[in-house]
């Protein structure tokens, strides 16, 4: 609610379906917002759960080389123990021997001199009293001097930490070795010798100094991951005993202040911690890299600690995998990417698909509105129309009127159902032809006879030109080539507004296939056009183009769609050129085999004609189709210049045959043109006015104003020969009717059909031809009827397929199994309203022969039959 | 405004043109290794020094130029006396501390001595000051003073302040400030390590030096220890009797010291002492043990280092050398310690590893710790080299010990100055 109050205060919201449109939209956005910021959120999960797994397993790792470490200093630390206790045990032996013998000291000196087994390791024997003694090794520099003195040399202090015999590791700090200038330790024992001076005891130290060089080397971390740790040994003050490389100042806690930041109560602890247990700990070392200490009490001496350092890089054992977690987030963003323009195009593509599919569904709605405006609109009058003849019965003309509309209201009706049809044929790829040898002049005759009603209500200028269609017949399914030209034409009519003109060219080409002829079928008008977005959506169904003008309009939107499906059926090419607001051109070209029927030869003869037209174009196609008839003609392009041609030509004594006059022209019409021949030449040469109109207006007037016939337009070469030969008195060549019923007579129909109205149509019509019919009420009577009827009783039989008993595909079925294999074979068309696609495809699975969509046309009825009883014969 | 900005243009480009001036002397010193950088080994320097932070500065500075060498300080027991014996041993190291007065005692140290000067060396001994190069005989100079020192007395700032009184920097200004802080209630104004020495050394020795600087003739008869050169030191023996005579020092208080370093140091942090009588070397160890001194650490204050003023002309800057190097010319990594010698003999390497350890920089471009910074007002004429001075060390202890007996009330000026020559 206060969203509403918000927004509205701020922007207008659209109202009814535009504003859901817009909250469908922000809805989307807000969505896919939301998509978006979830394979972010789950990218960034993962991400983080890998680097944070990897940097847990590396520390887990670290941890362990840290532990590995420690325990390794462990093992140190047992070593050095085992060391010193053997070493401090030699030192105790020696002590308890010299003590035992009561030895002077240079007694003593002289029994570990030959005690001593190692090059390196010395004794000193030194008084406690004076610090002063004999070394067993001399001073390095002076062979013969064994005298030492460690007044300045401060190791023993009071002498009251070195515990007696056997009782503890009595070691010294490191120190400078003062016979040989070697830092070194020093195992020490109190000791008595007897002073042969005094006469007494005299309490004295021995020292058993060991290099600390010695010890280094014993000291070596076997593992090759520690190869650069260093090894240092410090007493409880913290001053070295042994002191690595790395470790700096004279005191290892002085060392860690001087660099890190530490107070004084954490130095304490850490003093505390280091010496009392074993464990391991971070600092900086002099170069400000970080290392690990390890730390354990050497457990036989008092307060001694061994550290060992190593830099903390050296326990990285590098098991955060970089290249793992960078190939994995480049893979995820690469995927992320990929899946994002993916998305986007599949939503895009979904998106316009969403407003095709709406755009369809709009279409359809329309269709559906129009489809019941346009089928009530008809019914309206069928039903009214029919109402007025019920209850004017009696009155014959108004009877004749009401049956007439009736039957227009019919037609215009089956032409929308047959649309239906089409498109539903299209839709599902059944669009088949049907092809048949025609007459194009026919087809065209029709579709200007068909437009004339529209073209005259508008008052179009309607032109219709033909150049050089010398081939008559050709072979095509000539009702879909109707309807493609009869779309094409009416679509023109229709969007031409009144007064506009339009203009149909028909031209036969040669073909590149052989035996065919290309024929071009162009309508030109100067209507409303197209836009440019509707064309590129034009051919598509249910589909028409929003505009104002248009929508008044009637149409399905589906004409343009059965027509493109019919030209590529064909082979063919549809063009269009169209600008909005001034015209469009369709251009169909498509080659059709030439029939082997053509008409007789024309041939008119050495007579002179002159053609009279204001069209360049029309009256050059005239000329030629007369000269091909062998007659000689000349050109007029206006009344006045026409007069002055035939003046001329008088004088020399001649005159025309016949003048062929346009209707309508600029200025002097054919009408003024024809009664100024006939005033000034008199009515010695015939005159022929040539229209696409219909003429029936003057046709009364014909006589009065001298004109000795019409011609229609187009102007095709039968139909020039045979109005010129009908002028000239001349019989015209035959051209086969249809009109001829006779070879109908005798036919005899089955017609299985459970409805009476529909059995009294068709049994009336085929009567009205001559062909007699017979009715079954449904497909078990029809089965029963054919299963007794003699082999040639019935010429065919007419099926309904939704009938009670026994439906029209069960019957058929039921009869193709007939024993009785002619009876068996009978021709039978399906004659039913089920008129879509599956339903034709139904029947002929079934064994059926071909399909008749009810309404019938009568003429369809007449031309199946022809071809079955063709066939037959 | 053009003309402003044209001006401060112009300000800012001489700056420029001065800072790159004074640069250009370190820039000059830039170091550039002369070995393979990927050269391993190992260089042991042995000292006296228990800890010698400083250096291990160095190591770490020299290892980003070599970083596959191992540096190592070792503190020797009784070096004095053990460092010929070391020399002499398989684990002789390649550097080792010397001063004047042990290189004349012990003739080790100046037999395993490298000649520094030797051109091919390419050490800049230049950036030494005169006075403190000592040469032999042959002209070598087989010892680089690293670290020089000078005598004085530490002075709590903040008890000056709080009493409105000035540092002293002559000898009136010293008996009018410690007359006034005696009076405001100061026991000691003045304090000093006694045991054995005289606390007045960093007051009479410089004077004493300043008597004789110059005077050949004394010096000679006081090398030679004549009885009567004994008079040469009246002067200074007066002032020390003069001072002791007005009460300023308590004695007993001063016997209490057990040490001439960390005891000074930190009853000096106690902070109720004015004025410290002691050496450089003491004040060297100040920085680091401020934070071991609990009262300090509670109550911290300024301090600095200012020359003894006995004379009303004001005191000396009595520069002796603490320490030096020298090249153990056998080292097994001759080359190697020479490049590290080449590398620390420099002004900026020397300066930083003054001030690291707050001694006083042997380089002519002194760059003085900010507690030395009295001493760089002194006067050319108030430096005084003790090397140049020529003095032995045998008058040099008859003096000392004659002073110390003053001090102590033990002898008279005259008893002393009669007993010159024969004092133990």
């Amino acid at each position: 609610m206060v969203y509403c109050i918000v927004v509205s205060g701020r922007k207008r919201l659209p109202q009814g379906p535009d504003r859901a449109s817009v909250f469908n939209r922000e809805g989307e956005s807000l969505r896919r917002k939301m998509l978006s910021l979830l394979n972010i959120f789950i990218i960034t999960g993962i991400l983080i759960f890998v680097a944070v797994y990897s940097r847990i397993d590396h520390e887990n790792a670290y941890y362990n080389q840290v532990d590995s470490f420690e325990n390794m200093t462990v093992a140190l630390e047992n070593i050095t123990q085992n060391y010193l206790e053997g070493e401090q045990g030699i030192c105790d032996v020696w002590a308890r021997y010299i003590n035992n013998r009561h030895m002077t000291l240079e007694e003593a000196t002289l029994f570990i001199r030959e005690s001593h087994v190692l090059k390196n390791t010395s004794s000193h024997l030194i008084y406690s009293d004076t610090m002063r003694g004999l070394s067993t090794r001399s001073v390095s520099t002076a062979p013969d001097e064994y005298e030492v003195d460690y007044r300045n040399v401060d190791i023993i202090g009071d002498g009251k930490w070195i515990a007696d015999i056997s009782q503890a590791i009595n070691i010294s700090r490191a120190y400078t070795n003062p016979m040989n200038g070697e830092q070194s330790l020093a195992f020490i024992n109190r000791i008595t010798v007897y002073d042969e001076t005094s006469g007494t005891d005299r309490e004295a130290y021995l020292l058993r100094i060991v290099p600390i060089s010695d010890l280094e080397e014993k000291w070596a971390f076997p593992q090759s991951e520690f190869k650069n740790a260093e090894i240092s040994v410090i007493n409880a003050n913290g001053d070295y005993i042994i002191k690595g490389g790395s470790f700096k100042s004279s005191n290892f806690f002085e060392f860690y202040k001087s660099y890190n930041q530490i107070s004084n109560t954490d130095l304490q602890d850490l003093k505390e911690s280091t010496s009392g247990e074993t464990g391991s700990f971070v600092m900086k070392d002099s170069r400000d890299n970080l290392c690990v200490i390890a730390h354990t009490p050497v457990r036989v001496t008092n307060g001694w600690v061994m550290l060992n350092y190593i830099q903390r890089s050296s326990l990285d054992s590098k098991t955060e995998n970089w290249i793992l977690i960078g190939v994995i987030t480049v893979g995820l963003l690469f995927l992320l990417a990929v899946n994002t323009v993916y998305m986007r195009l599949f939503n895009k593509k979904l998106q316009q698909m969403a407003k095709e599919a709406e755009s369809a569904n709009k279409a359809k709605t329309v269709f559906l509105s129009t489809m019941s405006h346009d089928i009530r609109t008809p019914m309206n009058a069928i039903i009214g129309m029919t109402t007025i003849a019920e209850k004017k019965i009696d009155d014959p003309k108004t009877v004749s009127e009401s049956l007439h509309k009736i039957s227009m209201a019919s037609n215009h009706l089956l032409t929308l159902i047959n649309d239906i049809l089409d498109i539903s044929k299209v839709e599902s790829g059944n669009l088949s032809l049907n092809p048949i040898p025609f007459s194009i002049v026919e087809s065209i005759e029709n579709l200007v006879n068909i437009s004339q009603p529209m073209i005259k209500e508008k008052m179009i200028d309607f032109d219709v030109r033909i150049d050089h269609v010398e081939k008559e017949y050709l072979y095509a399914d000539n009702i879909r080539l109707n309807q493609i030209y009869i779309n094409i034409l009416s679509n023109a009519i229709k969007y031409t507004q009144a007064g506009g003109r339009i203009c149909v060219d028909l031209r036969e080409e040669e073909s590149t296939d052989p035996g065919s002829v290309r024929l071009t079928f162009i309508v030109a008008d100067n209507g409303m056009g197209m836009s440019p977005e509707f064309m590129k959506v034009m051919y598509q169904p249910f589909l028409r183009q929003t505009d104002s003008r248009v929508n008044s309009i009637q149409g399905t939107g589906l004409g343009l769609a059965i027509t493109k499906s019919m030209v590529d059926l064909m082979h063919g090419t549809i063009d269009c050129q169209s600008e909005l607001g001034k015209g469009t051109t369709f251009t169909i070209t498509i080659d059709l085999p030439v029939a082997d029927k053509q008409p007789d030869s024309f041939e008119l003869g050495p007579i002179d004609i002159l053609v009279v037209d204001d069209d360049p174009v029309l009256i050059e196609t005239a000329t030629d189709t007369i000269e091909s008839l062998g007659a000689s003609a000349e050109k007029a392009g206006s009344g006045p210049e026409a007069l002055e041609i035939i003046r001329s030509r008088q004088k020399t004594g001649k005159n025309y045959d016949i003048v062929i006059v346009d209707w309508k022209m600029a200025g002097m019409d054919g009408v003024e043109t024809a009664k100024q021949i006939r005033s000034e030449f008199g009515n010695s040469v015939p005159i022929l006015l040539v229209s696409a109109y219909d003429w029936s207006e003057i046709e009364t007037s014909l006589p009065d104003i001298g004109i000795n016939g019409f011609i229609s337009k187009p102007l095709f070469r039968s139909t020039l020969y045979e109005k010129i030969n009908e002028i000239l008195g001349v019989e015209a060549g035959a051209i086969e009717s249809e009109d001829d019923y006779a070879d109908l007579a005798g036919t005899n129909v089955l017609v299985a059909e459970d409805n009476e109205i529909n059995w009294e149509i068709i049994h009336t019509l085929l009567e009205m031809y001559g062909i007699g019919s017979e009715r079954a009420e449904n497909g078990s009577v029809c089965v029963e009827k054919l299963n007794a009827a003699r082999e040639d009783e019935f010429d065919l039989v007419f099926m309904d397929i939704q009938m009670p008993v026994m439906n029209g595909i069960d019957a058929t079925k039921a009869i193709r199994k007939f024993e009785n294999r002619r009876i068996a074979q009978i021709p039978i068309i399906a004659m039913t309203a089920d008129a879509f696609s599956e339903n034709i495809s139904e029947c002929l699975n079934a064994g059926m022969n071909g399909h008749i969509a009810k309404p019938v046309d009568i003429k369809i009825v007449i031309r199946e039959i022809r071809k079955i009883k063709e066939k037959k014969q | 405004m053009k003309k402003l900005f044209c001006v401060v243009l112009v300000i800012v480009l001489s700056l420029a043109v001065v800072s790159c001036g004074k640069g250009g002397e370190e820039n000059k010193e830039v170091f550039t290794p002369s070995l393979d950088k990927e050269t391993a080994g190992e260089i042991n320097v042995v000292g006296h020094y228990s800890n010698f932070e400083a250096l291990e500065e160095e190591f770490n500075r020299f290892a980003e130029y070599y970083p596959n060498v191992v540096l190592k300080y070792t503190y020797l027991d009784n070096y004095k006396k053990i460092i010929s014996t070391t020399l002499a041993s398989d684990n002789a190291p390649d550097i080792y501390f010397t001063t004047p007065s042990w290189v004349a005692e012990n003739s080790a140290m100046y037999e395993y001595a490298e000649d520094l000067s030797e051109p091919a060396l390419k050490i800049n001994l230049s950036c030494i000051r005169d006075g403190l190069l000592n040469k032999d005989p042959n002209g070598n100079i087989t010892m680089v003073p690293i670290y020089t020192t000078t005598y004085g007395m530490l002075v709590n700032e903040n008890i000056f302040a709080k009493e409105g009184l000035s540092i002293p920097k002559t000898y009136n200004e010293l008996i009018d400030v410690c007359t006034k802080l005696k009076a405001a209630g100061y026991e000691n104004p003045v304090m000093g390590y006694s045991n054995n020495t005289s606390l007045l050394y960093s007051l009479f020795f410089p004077h004493f030096c300043g008597a004789i600087s110059g005077n050949e003739a004394a010096i000679l008869a006081l090398n030679a220890l004549e009885p009567s050169a004994g008079e040469y030191m009246r002067g200074s023996l007066d002032l020390v009797a003069d001072f002791m005579s007005r009460g300023f020092v308590n004695l007993e208080n001063c016997n209490e010291l057990k040490n001439d370093y960390d005891a000074v140091i930190k009853r000096f942090f106690e902070g109720d002492i004015p004025m410290m009588f002691s050496s450089g070397n003491t004040v060297s160890g100040t920085e680091k043990r401020e934070i071991q001194s609990e009262s300090f650490v509670a109550n911290p204050f300024k301090y600095s280092f200012h020359p003894a003023p006995s004379t009303d002309q004001g005191g000396f800057f009595l520069n002796t050398i603490s320490i030096g190097f020298s090249v153990n010319k056998n080292s097994k990594n001759l080359d190697l310690t020479n490049e590290f010698m080449r590398f620390l003999i420099s002004t900026s390497e020397l300066n930083l590893m003054a001030q690291n350890k707050r001694m006083v920089t042997p380089c002519k471009n002194m760059k003085l710790d900010e507690i030395y910074s009295s001493f760089g007002e002194l006067s050319e004429s108030s430096i005084i080299y003790v090397s140049n001075l020529g003095l032995a060390d045998a008058p040099d202890q008859q003096v000392r010990k004659a002073g110390a007996q003053v001090t102590n009330g033990l002898m008279t000026v005259d008893e002393a100055v009669a007993k010159f020559g024969q004092f133990e």
